[in-house]
């Protein structure tokens, strides 16, 4: 492909999601992430935090919204908005820190300060002054703070820019029944902070890897085997993949022969939360990983002996884009607020050991991604097209009729379908198509 | 007149501790894990908890949660993956050099321990292009003498990034 094509044109020509067929200059292509910064990022619903992160009245967490820098924070009428994290005045950033408790954001330029629901309070350095100084006296509403419109479910808060955008219950359709498994179980909470980090690789790369690929396992967590710590193949094998449509995807791992590590305390809440299904599906559930497009990732790792008990943590993803070919993770452990002792500490050690940065499954996951990305920047200039094969499952069965979830539900863990409805996804918003 | 700097360690005290922990960075630096954990007591804690930004006089460490949360067992494991052909992360290899400075000693509240502060800057670099990444962090350890020889009993590192710079942390600190 030339350079000087219309990014348009070449998306439309070459991206071929229901043929398998994937070009590889998209991982990273500059063009390419201008569009998603504006058309995905500016549009659909992005997770920002979970509730548990903000307890109480004037809490805030800074977070990103594509490269956009944002205050999630908790009014003192205890709502949850979230902020543009820039002053009117001159776009300074309000909150400079990771997190805090505050009562007012007060631009640290100029003083221009802002109460919990966005609203301008006034110039901090006083009102004579600000008499002298704007006589004409200011316009307060014009001053508001630009405010992103804001979900919840089940305690992931999600907001997007487009005050049109269908309801978040819409926007996450058929995952919902998945997502209830994981973090509408019981009452869950963060455990501490997420880890931080970045990656030199494009975003979509992990978001893809959580959604739909359940193959990778076998070859790049290889380790597990060679450890003995799972049997085979069938390790990444058994159980389901999922496309729950709307660009979201996630596999399930099932093990159905050994029953269920969860602690006895917490079954009584499992099932005042979970309907018979979900709850019956909870126990055969082995692992559970997918993605909430565009770029929030969940994981349930398998159950693996920590210290004499099998325990599993969950993990929460989001792959904040920043730059063509660049990544900041934020990683967090969730757990029941109402879970035994053991199961939070050894929940907590099995997740840094297995995931998180310094885990032994994402080490290996990360080499990929970066020279993937790398490989994807190269083939931007090259005359020909490198295609890419994402063509897994297009010659499998039909979806089944007898599970109990929603979505186009497939049986065994290897396929590509969700991936196939990502990129799907993902090129529909870039070229503004049907959606 | 003599200057008194502190209630330092007595010199061949420091001189052990500095020995030790250069000792310790070269079996890393070498890949003689299996040397390196040698250097552990049974009832090791090994933990890296996390750094974040925060506006003064808040604490810039959460404790809650961590980068490494490890004892004996689970750094074994480490180690024995990374003796396995597919470790990608870390195969090839990074290139590794452990800079042990600032090494400061002074006796534990427990009879035949040292507590002791390091900083480390661990220099990694994988691949092309002359990359590398930087990691470094504020090194707190517990050294315990066993049968005269030294033995690190808690190690805790404080990465000075709220946001790390390095992909993965495939390498120990």
């Amino acid at each position: 492909m030339r350079v000087g094509t219309d990014i348009t044109s070449r998306l439309s020509d070459t991206v071929q999601p229901e043929l398998g067929r994937i070009p590889m200059f998209i991982y990273s292509d500059p063009d390419v992430y201008r569009l998603e910064l504006e058309r995905i990022f500016g549009r659909t619903w992005l997770f920002v935090a979970h509730e548990s992160e903000l307890p109480v009245a004037g809490d805030f967490v800074v977070r990103e919204m594509g490269e956009q820098s944002v205050i999630v924070g908790r009014g003192d009428d205890a709502t949850v908005r979230v902020f543009l994290n820039s002053c009117r005045h001159r776009g300074m950033r309000l909150a400079c820190e990771d997190f805090g408790s505050v009562e007012m954001w007060r631009c640290p330029y100029h003083g221009f300060s802002y109460g919990s629901k966005g609203e301008f309070l006034g110039t901090f350095i006083g009102a004579p002054y600000e008499r002298v100084a704007y006589p004409g006296g200011l316009d307060r509403e014009a001053l508001h703070l630009i405010e992103a419109r804001v979900g919840s479910y089940r305690g992931l808060i999600f907001a997007t820019w487009d005050d049109d955008a269908q309801p978040l219950e819409d926007f996450l359709g058929n995952v919902r029944w998945y997502l209830d498994l994981l973090f509408g179980r019981a009452e869950m909470e963060v455990v501490g902070v997420p880890q931080k980090w970045v990656i030199p690789c494009g975003w979509k790369l992990p978001a893809e890897n959580f959604a739909a690929d359940a193959y990778h396992t076998a070859t790049a967590h290889a380790f597990l085997a060679r450890l003995g710590m799972v049997d085979s193949v069938a390790f990444g094998r058994d159980g389901y993949h999922v496309d729950p449509g709307n660009g979201h995807g996630l596999g399930i791992g099932v093990h159905d022969d050994e029953g269920s590590y969860y602690p006895a305390e917490l079954q009584a809440e499992y099932a005042s939360r979970l309907d018979p299904a979900q709850l019956e599906m909870l126990g055969r559930v082995k692992n559970l990983h997918g993605n909430v497009f565009p770029n929030m990732s969940f994981l349930q790792p398998n159950f693996i002996e920590v210290d004499g008990r099998r325990v599993s943590g969950i993990m929460l993803r989001s792959w904040q884009p920043a730059g063509p070919g660049r990544v900041q993770v934020y990683s967090w452990h969730l757990v029941e607020r109402n879970g035994p002792d053991w199961w939070k500490r050894l929940g907590r050690r099995m997740y840094v050991q297995t995931f998180g940065m310094s885990g032994m499954f994402d080490q290996d996951d990360t080499e990929n991604w970066e020279a993937q990305t790398r490989n994807a920047t190269a083939s931007l200039t090259r005359s020909d097209e490198v295609m890419l094969h994402y063509a897994m499952g297009l010659d499998g069965g039909a979806p089944i009729a007898d599970f109990p979830g929603p979505g186009d539900v497939y049986d065994g863990k290897f396929s590509e379908a969700a991936g196939r409805t990502f990129y799907r996804t993902w090129l529909d918003l870039l070229l503004e198509g049907p959606q | 007149m003599k200057l008194q700097v502190g209630a330092g360690s007595p010199p061949e005290v420091r001189v052990a501790v500095a020995d030790f922990l250069v000792y310790e960075a070269e079996l890393l630096d070498d890949r003689r894990f299996e040397d390196w954990l040698e250097l552990f007591t049974p009832d090791i804690t090994y933990e890296a908890p996390i750094r974040v930004t925060r506006k003064a006089p808040h604490p810039t460490i959460v404790d809650d949660i961590s980068f490494f949360d490890e004892n004996l067992h689970s750094l074994t494991l480490r180690v024995r993956r990374l003796r396995t052909d597919v470790a990608w992360a870390e195969d090839p290899p990074s290139h590794t050099r452990r800079f042990v400075t600032n090494i400061r000693a002074r006796p534990a509240e427990v009879e035949e321990e040292l507590e002791v502060r390091s900083s480390l800057m661990l220099f990694r670099s994988r691949g092309d292009l002359g990359a590398y990444d930087l990691i470094v962090g504020d090194r707190h350890d517990r050294l315990r003498a066993v049968d005269g020889a030294l033995r690190i009993a808690r190690r805790r590192i404080l990465l000075d990034q709220s946001s790390l710079g390095t992909k993965n942390l495939g390498v120990f600190l």
